[in-house]
């Protein structure tokens, strides 16, 4: 480095290198300045003067100097190291690697080239490179531990699983006996259960357990020994020695249900589906009770049993289970049984024993069968656990009865608000469960739990600006104002974003999905620190796992609501840009003075802005008076005013698509966002594989037999195809429709007819056909129309799990409304349709039900702010939602729960 | 009901999440992950009959320190699911790790002066003692205690003979003052453990 210098100027660029890595840049700096000085075509002297800039954000001087550096030394291997690190700083690791691949060509056994170079192919998982570089390193530096480790966990991560066990055996012989030293004893342990967990994975079972035996004195995690004992003993099927760790294991932690359904494993009493015959029942029913003789302090052992327990023991298991749990107060009680709302008949058993625990306690204070008196709290219990489960059988009214009822028993326990605002929620009423959330709130203003669930509740009811003031009580992190984006708080940038969404803000929508997907970008660039870490500190089973976890981390489901959000965003501005936007009034469903009131909204929202920008500009420049160090950039677009003037919404769209494509292939949502981009972009095979996708994973969905008719529909709408590529489509199209079985020897409105009688009895398949009909012949409206109003909404029994409840959902309701209002334009059938739902939904803002806050707001116990909040959720969700209506897709913007 | 167990990787979005809800002290992933690689015995999570993640501990060697010793960076559980001692099982499943695996000879953490109910739980069951208040430790000015519980300290394994605490390296080899400490986070928040729990009892 630096060779072609004269010694003082060689030891200034000593200097520059030295000051890069302990981050003195100003120093750094004038010290390249004075070699530039006498020798200003210094190549490697440019480069890291280019590559310092880089760190004191001065990245396009920084690019220039190093390239120009590189042009004048293209022989340096320094050069092109520092614009391959360069490059890595800007995340663009294939570039780097080019980088580093060309300095290597000139200096091949530089170690630290190497190193720098196995980061970046471990990050890009270019598993068969970061190998060679591996196994280059350990040839050049043997003695190092983490070589030897590094080309083991390289060939593990390349699927050569027999190789690396052989390479960490071949390290282990250089060691001395009465190795460890006592302060490496953890990481050797780390590394024992690391090869001893390939071993398990290469399925040398037997090996893996001798070798975990044997070197059991230097395995430090004996936890972790244990675990991983069982498991190897399990699977060679040495069941009662299995059976008996657990136990062990269980003893040391009686909660953790995993050792429970090893446990049974071992007795041959699992299945994966919760299944059992009677027999089978009968011994699980016996094994849990030895085991609660066992771990009397457990409550694993009595839950467990309500799973599998039928009929009277069910039964009798339950009372004994739930009576102590509300005696004590148990606020998750509900929850905790829940799942057995799944299973025929639980429900109504539980229903029936805890009305009967009710009435007992009201008219005696005590349980049946009981003498001692039950303390007053447990009525109250009782009425707050009823109150769930009416809400989760539909049965809002009786829900809100009851916790009315535990309210004026008990009015200082927060939990019972918190619950009652939850029904409302699910009854329809957004801002009356806003407004108790609030309420809620108040009652303890320093837990932020309760604080997280009134902020989620105003964003339901699209009170966006009063619900980032309320989050924001807990996000101020010195003198920044809100730390929500930087803390990752993805819940909240979703939910914000689809109530923008909602209110046609597509600016402000759009920058929260893409603050979220950002956060997952930021959270796979997060692995690369630990690429190195991991090897020092050994924790190679975590490393693994962690690769692993990165590599599916965009299944995730926030992400993929963030995705879809995003390209619904981008749908709409594509259907309708931006200007005819910000001024599309979608007056129909409004009265003169609701009209009136949104006009003086909107002018309060934008004075608002206008004061919120200034005072933004001058907190800045506040800042910067005080020198911060931190002063976090400004967001040039904190609207997201510049995203919505993208040249070409449908590319920006198909960025986020392909992600879920790649890692959400089995969600229908995916293939019908795919559908719509594609329609839009004219790319009909595309269109064509998605609406295939959408018929392999569910085709009797209502959403994929819309694309299913529509796609051909539009293709029988084609021209005769012209061009060579126009044929190409044609021809795979005529050879393809023959296997789609829903077509086979019909024309569309046939299909449409058989979906429809296949699936006569079910609202949301009426409407899809309703819809189709409409699509295929406009003339048949009335048709449509009818076929909508026909529908009846009947009592289902639902397995008879959930025991008797309306069959309609309130979502699709609004969304059948929409569509009457909005895409078959009919006013009479969307008002007579309103009328109706009012009656099923009593409690629905958006029906306007007798019930609902929107008409009662003085008797609902509303402060002033939250009802004008409360009126402004109105508009948004009647707004124009015209494109997610047509597509029936509303499904997506559901309640977004976490 | 509840279920406690090691977190595992696909846990951290969970307990991220959970911190977010319940906590106004907040780490960016790369904490979780610093965690997890570093320390992956001391991440225990308590996760309901639906597969949720109701609560969870963080925990760390404070290998700065000369003395080798286990801290508590967060705990947290949400307020639906108190009255069950979740808090207490995931703390007594994070201190077993750090004495059984690390020797640590006590753990630290600290605590909001204004939590009473966290405070309560651990001088009352968890047997945690001020050893110190630090001011303003919290962004938002108030004080915390620094608090403190010995562990029992173990007898060093196979060689019975001879402790291991040399030099205070803390059974970390290289481990220490690598890049990822570095560059974790908001280091004005990242140890901060606090938690908030049993609030009024009814």
């Amino acid at each position: 480095m630096g060779a072609s210098l004269p010694p003082k100027e060689a030891n200034l660029f000593k200097l520059i290198v030295k000051s890069y890595e302990t981050k003195q840049y100003k120093k750094g700096l004038k010290a390249a300045d004075q070699i530039l000085k006498k020798f200003p075509d210094h190549g490697e002297t440019l480069s890291m003067k280019g590559l310092t800039l880089n760190c004191m954000d001065r990245k396009p001087e920084a690019y220039e100097l190093v390239r120009l550096g590189l042009k004048n030394d293209l022989k340096s291997h320094v050069c092109w190291h520092v614009y391959g690190l360069l490059y890595r700083s800007d995340r663009e690791y294939r570039e780097a690697i080019k980088c580093y691949r060309n300095a290597l060509r000139i200096d091949p056994d530089n170690i630290e080239i190497l190193r720098d170079l196995s980061l970046l192919q471990a990050q890009m998982r270019d598993l068969t490179g970061f190998v060679e570089t591996r196994q280059q390193l350990l040839t050049l530096k043997p003695n190092h531990r983490m070589n030897w480790i590094g080309f083991a966990v390289a060939h593990h991560l390349n699927s050569n699983v027999a190789k690396a066990v052989e390479i960490l055996e071949a390290y282990e012989g250089t060691l001395e006996d009465d190795y460890p030293p006592d302060n490496e004893r953890c990481e050797h342990g780390e590394m024992l259960l690391y090869k001893i967990s390939l071993l398990e994975e290469y399925g040398f079972l037997e090996r893996a357990l001798e070798e975990l035996h044997k070197k059991e004195p230097k395995i430090v995690d004996k936890l972790t020994y244990k675990e991983q004992e069982v498991s190897l003993l399990v699977k060679l099927g040495r069941l009662e020695e299995g059976s008996n760790l657990y136990k062990a294991l269980l003893i040391m932690n009686p909660d953790n249900y995993r050792y429970y359904e090893g446990l049974q494993k071992c007795f041959v009493l699992y299945s994966e589906n919760g299944k059992y015959s009677s027999d089978e029942t009968d011994q699980l029913d016996a094994l849990y009770k030895s085991l609660a003789k066992e771990y009397t302090w457990s409550s694993a052992v009595k839950r467990i049993p309500l799973d599998f327990l039928q009929g009277d023991k069910f039964r009798e298991a339950a009372v004994n289970y739930i009576k102590p749990l509300l005696t004590k107060g148990v606020p998750s009680l509900f929850s905790d049984l829940s799942p057995l709302y799944d299973h025929p008949g639980k429900a109504d058993v539980i229903e029936q024993l805890v009305l009967e625990l009710e009435h007992s306690i009201r008219n005696n204070g005590r349980y049946p069968d009981r003498t001692e008196k039950e303390p007053p709290s447990t009525f109250l219990w009782i009425l707050f656990f009823l109150a769930q489960h009416y809400d989760r059988r539909g049965q809002y009214d009786v829900a809100l009865s009851k916790i009315d009822e535990a309210i004026q028993h008990t009015p200082t326990v927060i939990d019972l608000y918190s619950v009652k605002s939850r029904i409302l929620k699910h009854a329809g009423d957004f801002s009356a469960a806003a407004s108790l959330a609030d309420e809620a709130r108040c009652m303890d203003l320093a837990d932020r739990y309760i604080n997280s669930e009134c902020v989620k509740r105003m964003l339901q009811a699209d009170q966006v600006a009063l619900a980032e003031k309320t989050a924001t009580l807990f996000t101020k992190d010195g003198d920044q104002h809100n730390n929500l984006h930087d803390m990752q708080c993805m819940w909240y940038e979703l939910a914000s974003g689809e109530s923008h969404f909602r209110q046609g803000d597509l600016g402000r929508a759009l920058k929260k999905f893409l603050a979220v997907e950002k956060h997952y970008a930021d959270i796979t660039e997060d692995q690369f620190d630990f690429h190195s870490y991991c090897l020092r500190k050994m924790t190679l089973r975590a490393y693994v796992e962690m690769l692993k976890f990165q590599d599916r981390l965009h299944s995730h489901v926030y992400f993929h609501k963030a995705a879809a959000g995003a390209i619904r965003c981008y749908l709409k501005l594509y259907d309708s840009p931006l200007n005819s936007l910000t001024e599309e009034e979608d007056n129909t469903s409004k009265t003169p003075s609701q009209k009136k009131k949104m006009k003086k909204q909107r002018k309060a929202d934008r004075a608002k802005k206008e004061a919120e920008e200034k005072s933004e500009e001058s907190s800045a420049s506040g800042n910067s008076k005080f020198g911060k160090r931190h002063i976090k950039p400004v967001d040039p677009d904190p609207y997201g005013e510049k995203l919505l003037k993208t040249e070409d919404p449908l590319s920006e769209a198909t960025k986020y698509l392909k992600l879920l494509q790649k890692h959400s292939a089995d969600s229908l949502e995916t293939h019908l966002l795919s559908f719509e981009v594609n329609m839009r972009k004219q790319k009909i095979l595309l269109a064509f594989q998605a609406v295939k996708q959408l018929l392999r994973l569910d085709a009797e969905n209502p959403d994929s037999h819309r694309c299913l008719i529509k796609f051909f529909h539009k293709v029988d709408s084609m021209p005769v195809p012209v061009t060579d590529a126009e044929k190409l489509v044609w021809s795979v199209l005529e050879a393809e429709r023959p296997f789609i079985s829903q077509l086979q020897d019909k024309t569309l409105s046939e299909a449409n007819k058989v979906f429809l009688v296949k699936h006569e009895d079910s609202l949301m398949h009426r409407v899809a056909v309703a819809e189709m009909l409409h699509v295929l012949d406009p003339t048949k409206k009335p048709e449509a129309v009818k076929l909508i109003e026909d529908s009846s909404n009947k009592v289902v029994p639902k397995n008879g799990a959930l025991g008797p409840v309306m069959g309609w959902k309130l979502k699709d309701c609004i969304a059948v409304h929409k569509l009457l209002d909005k895409v078959l334009t009919d006013q009479d059938a969307a008002l007579r349709w309103k009328v109706r739902c009012a009656e099923y939904f009593p409690y629905t803002t958006y029906f306007e039900g007798s019930h609902s806050s929107a008409l009662q707001n003085s008797s609902n116990n509303l402060d002033g702010e939250t009802t004008v909040n409360g009126d402004a959720s109105h508009p948004g969700i009647s707004g124009s939602e015209s494109l997610a209506t047509a597509n029936g897709k509303l499904e997506a913007f559901k309640n977004l729960t976490i | 009901m509840v279920c406690i167990r090691k977190a595992t990787m696909d846990d951290l979005l969970a307990m991220q999440a959970c911190n977010l809800l319940c906590l106004p002290e907040n780490y960016q992933m790369k904490y979780y992950l610093y965690h997890i690689l570093s320390w992956p015995q001391f991440l225990y999570v308590a996760e309901d009959y639906n597969g949720r993640i109701v609560g969870y501990v963080l925990a760390k060697m404070d290998e700065e320190s000369n003395e080798c010793h286990g801290h508590i960076t967060s705990l947290a559980v949400l307020r639906t699911h108190r009255k069950l001692g979740l808090a207490t099982k995931l703390m007594n499943a994070a201190q077993a790790a750090m004495e059984q695996v690390f020797e640590a000879e006590y753990v630290s953490l600290h605590v909001r002066k204004s939590n009473r109910a966290a405070f309560n739980l651990y001088t009352q069951t968890l047997g945690y003692k001020i050893h110190d208040v630090e001011a303003k430790y919290y962004a938002d000015g108030e004080d915390a205690y620094d608090m403190r519980k010995q562990l029992k300290a173990k007898p060093s394994h196979q060689h019975g003979h001879h402790h291991h605490h040399h030099g205070g390296e803390c059974c970390s080899g290289e481990g220490r003052n690598t890049q990822v400490t570095q560059t974790r986070g908001d280091s004005k928040t990242e140890s901060k453990a606090s938690m908030k729990l049993e609030s009024k009892a009814v």
